[in-house]
C-alpha cells in the first residue's frame, strides 16, 4: 500500500476538462482542485452539468487528462497510458447507478469477477472470498441466486460487495441510490459507510439524493465546472 | 469484517501476468455463462453453424462423390500401366489409337500382357419399361484376367459366347431391375443398338457422370454391337507387368519406346487424368466451392448476429467491466471464446447429421458418398474460421462499452 498518510489517496490540483473542439469546445472543470484523505467518504453534489460525474471519470481513470494533475493511489493520471489507467481501475471500487451486475452470473460469481483480475487468487479463494463479502452486505444465503431473483436493494448490495471484493484502494460511486426507494437506499450507503469505514477505504459518492447526506464526512458542492464549498460536515 | 483478508496489491508492482491458459480459459468460461444463460438464441447459433456445416459437408461430398464416380471406370481395372492417346479428354470420349501400340511394349521384357480396351456407347432398352438409354460398352478379352472388375471372374465362362454381356449392378436404376430379372430368370435376352445380346452375369464398376450404366463384354462381341469403326484402333490399353518390377522404370521406358500417339500413365496417373477432367473443364467443381462458400457466409453471417446482439444487449456489463479494469482484449477473448464455443457446439450435430445424409443421398443417387476424417477436419477448420470472422467482425461492437459513459 502507498504510505497513505504522506500522500493523500486522491490529489487534484488545476484540473480543467472540456468535450468537444475548436468552436464547440465546452468546457465542463474548471480550474478544480481537490484531495481525499484516507478513509474519508466525500459526498459530491451540485445540479446536473456541474461537472461532478466528468469530474468522477476522471478520477476513476475512466477518460484521458487534458489538464492540471490528478493522482490517485499514487498514480499520476496525466499523460498515463490505457494500461497504466487499466491498472489503476482495479485498485478502484465503483458502484454505479444502475447495479450492473451481469444476469448470467449468481451474485457470487458476479463479486468473484472483480477477483478473477488478480491471477494469485485460485477459483476457491476467489468464491469464498466472494460469498464472506456477500454475507458482509446480509446476502449470505442468496448468494447462489441470479440478480433477476433479487430485488433493487439486494441487487445494488451485491454490487457493493463487488466494489469491496478487490480490496479497492478507493470507491467511486455514482447515484448509488438514485434507483432505490428510500428505506433500501439508506440501507446500502449505511452498509457502504460501515465497510468502508472498518477498511479504511475513502469513498467519493456523486449523490442528488439528500436522504444520505449524513453518512459524509464532508460535502463538496459543484456548479459549472468548480468547486463552491468544501465544508467538513460535522 | 474481521475474517475478510484485505488482498494487498502494491501500487507500484505491476501484478504479475497469469499464465497463459489461464488468460484463454476465464474468458472461455465467461463466454460460455454468457450464451448458455440465453437458451433461444444458443440453439438458434447452434442451428445456425449446425446449418452451414451440413451444406459445406453436402457440398464437398457431392463434390467427392461426382469425381470418385467419374473415375469409376478407370479406378475398376486393374493394370500398372495404360495407355492412352494423348487427346483422350475423358473415358466417355475417347480418341483411339491403333491398337499395334498394345503389341509394341510387349517387346520390353518387364511388360507381362497388354490388353487393348474398347470404349463405345449404345443404346440400351429398359427390358421392363422398352425406354431406351444411353450405356457404355466396354469391351476387352475377358478372359485374360488382366482387367479384373469385381465379379467378372464368374462369368468369364459365359461371356466368351457369342452375343453376351455382363451388367453393371450399379447402374442407375432407369436401365431396368436387371439384378433381379437375372436372380428370376437366369441369363436373358436385352437389346442394345439395335442387337439382341444375352444378359449372363453381373459386374460392379458403378455410374459417373459421364455414363450412367455399363456394359462389359469380350471384344468379339463388342466389335458384334460396334460395327462403324476401324478393327485396328482400340482406345485404352491395360499393361500387366512381371510381378516386383518398379513400374516408373518400366514407364519411362515405354515412353522412349513408344511414338507420341500414345501416353504411358499409371494407375494414379490414368484416374488423375479422368478426375483432371471433371474439375478442371466442367464448371461442376466450382459450382460446388460456391454453394460451399455460401453455406458458410450464411453461417457466419448467423453466428455474427448472435455475437451482435448479445455484445449489444450487455454493453452496460461489459462497461461495467472494463470500469473494474477488465481490458479490452479480455472481453475481446470472451467473444472470440463465444465463437469458437459455437464453432465445435455447431459442428458436431452438424457432422452427425451430415453422415445421416450422405447415407440418404447415397441410396437416392447411387453417388458414392462417404464421410472420410480428412473431410471431416477440413470442414472443422472451415468452421472454425466461418466462427473466427464472424467473431472478428462482432468483437467491433465491444468499441460502443465505454466505462465513461457509465455514470
Amino acid at each position: 500500500m502507498p504510505p497513505e498518510g504522506a500522500t493523500p489517496p486522491v490529489a487534484i490540483a488545476g484540473l480543467t476538462y472540456a468535450f468537444g473542439e475548436g468552436e464547440l469546445r465546452r468546457p465542463v472543470l474548471r480550474d478544480v482542485s481537490l484531495q481525499i484523505r484516507a478513509g474519508e467518504i466525500v459526498l459530491l453534489t451540485g445540479p446536473s452539468g456541474s461537472g461532478k460525474t466528468t469530474l468522477l471519470t476522471l478520477i476513476g481513470a475512466l477518460r484521458a487528462m487534458q489538464e492540471g494533475r490528478c493522482t490517485v493511489l499514487g498514480q499520476e493520471l496525466l499523460g498515463a497510458t490505457e494500461d497504466q489507467r487499466v491498472l489503476l481501475r482495479r485498485r478502484i471500487g465503483f458502484i454505479f447507478q444502475q447495479h450492473n451486475l451481469l444476469g448470467f452470473l449468481t451474485a457470487r460469481q458476479n463479486v468473484a469477477m472483480s477477483l478473477e483480475l488478480d491471477p494469485r487468487t485460485t477459483e476457491a479463494e476467489r468464491l469464498a472470498r466472494a460469498g464472506a463479502l456477500l454475507e458482509a452486505v446480509g446476502l449470505a444465503d442468496r448468494a447462489d441466486a441470479l440478480p433477476s431473483k433479487l430485488s433493487g436493494g439486494q441487487r445494488q448490495r451485491v454490487a457493493v460487495a463487488r466494489a469491496l471484493a478487490g480490496s479497492p484502494g478507493l470507491i467511486l460511486a455514482d447515484e448509488p441510490t438514485a434507483a432505490l426507494d428510500r428505506v433500501s437506499g439508506q440501507e446500502v450507503v449505511h452498509l457502504l459507510r460501515d465497510l468502508a469505514r472498518s477498511r479504511g477505504v475513502p469513498i467519493l459518492l456523486v449523490t442528488h439524493d439528500p436522504r444520505i447526506l449524513d453518512i459524509a464526512d464532508r460535502i463538496i458542492e459543484m456548479e459549472d465546472g468548480r468547486i463552491l464549498s468544501g465544508a467538513p460536515v460535522d | 469484517m474481521n475474517e475478510l483478508r484485505r488482498l494487498e496489491l502494491p501500487a507500484e508492482v505491476q501484478a504479475p501476468r497469469p499464465p497463459r491458459l489461464v488468460n484463454l480459459l476465464l474468458p472461455a468460461r465467461l463466454a460460455w455463462r454468457q450464451l448458455r444463460a440465453e437458451r433461444a438464441r444458443l440453439w438458434t447459433a447452434i442451428a445456425g453453424v449446425m446449418f452451414a456445416c451440413v451444406l459445406v459437408f453436402m457440398q464437398l461430398g457431392f463434390r467427392a462423390a461426382l469425381f470418385d464416380s467419374a473415375t469409376a471406370l478407370p479406378q475398376a481395372m486393374h493394370g500398372e500401366l495404360f495407355l492412352i492417346n494423348p487427346l483422350t479428354t475423358a473415358m466417355f470420349r475417347p480418341e483411339q489409337f491403333p491398337r499395334v501400340r498394345a503389341f509394341q511394349t510387349l517387346a520390353d521384357p518387364d511388360v507381362a500382357q497388354a490388353v487393348p480396351i474398347y470404349l463405345s456407347f449404345g443404346t440400351w432398352r429398359n427390358p421392363v419399361t422398352g425406354v431406351r438409354r444411353t450405356i457404355q460398352l466396354v469391351g476387352f478379352d475377358t478372359a485374360t484376367g488382366a482387367v479384373v472388375f469385381p465379379g467378372l471372374e464368374a462369368v468369364i465362362e459365359a461371356l466368351k459366347r457369342p452375343d453376351t454381356i455382363a451388367f453393371d449392378r450399379k447402374s442407375r436404376p432407369e436401365f431396368g431391375p436387371v439384378p433381379q430379372l437375372l436372380a428370376e430368370r437366369g441369363p436373358f435376352e436385352v437389346q442394345i443398338a439395335d442387337r439382341r445380346l444375352e444378359l449372363v452375369g453381373l459386374i460392379d464398376i458403378g455410374p459417373s457422370f459421364g455414363a450412367d450404366g455399363n456394359a462389359v463384354m469380350t471384344e468379339t462381341n463388342f466389335r458384334r454391337i460396334v460395327t462403324q469403326r476401324k478393327a485396328s484402333n482400340t482406345d485404352l490399353v491395360a499393361l500387366r507387368l512381371h510381378p516386383g518390377v518398379d513400374i516408373p522404370t518400366v514407364a519411362a521406358r515405354l515412353r522412349q519406346l513408344l511414338p507420341a500417339d500414345v501416353a504411358v500413365l499409371t494407375y494414379d496417373e490414368l484416374v488423375a487424368w479422368e478426375r483432371n477432367y471433371w474439375e478442371t473443364a466442367t464448371p461442376i467443381g466450382f459450382i460446388f466451392m460456391f454453394g460451399s462458400l455460401m453455406g458458410l457466409v450464411v453461417g457466419m453471417v448467423i453466428v455474427y448476429q448472435i455475437l451482435f446482439s448479445d455484445i449489444a444487449s450487455h454493453i452496460p456489463e461489459y462497461a461495467t467491466l472494463k470500469a473494474m479494469g477488465y481490458a479490452h482484449a479480455y472481453l475481446r477473448r470472451a467473444v472470440m471464446s463465444a465463437a469458437l464455443l459455437l464453432a465445435v457446439l455447431g459442428f458436431i450435430p452438424g457432422i452427425l447429421t451430415s453422415i445421416g445424409l450422405y447415407q440418404v443421398v447415397a441410396q437416392a443417387t447411387f453417388l458414392p458418398l462417404e464421410m472420410d476424417p480428412e473431410r471431416g477436419m477440413m470442414v472443422f477448420g472451415m468452421i472454425f474460421a466461418m466462427c473466427a470472422g464472424a467473431g472478428l467482425l462482432a468483437v467491433r461492437k465491444l468499441r460502443d462499452a465505454n466505462p465513461a459513459d457509465m455514470f
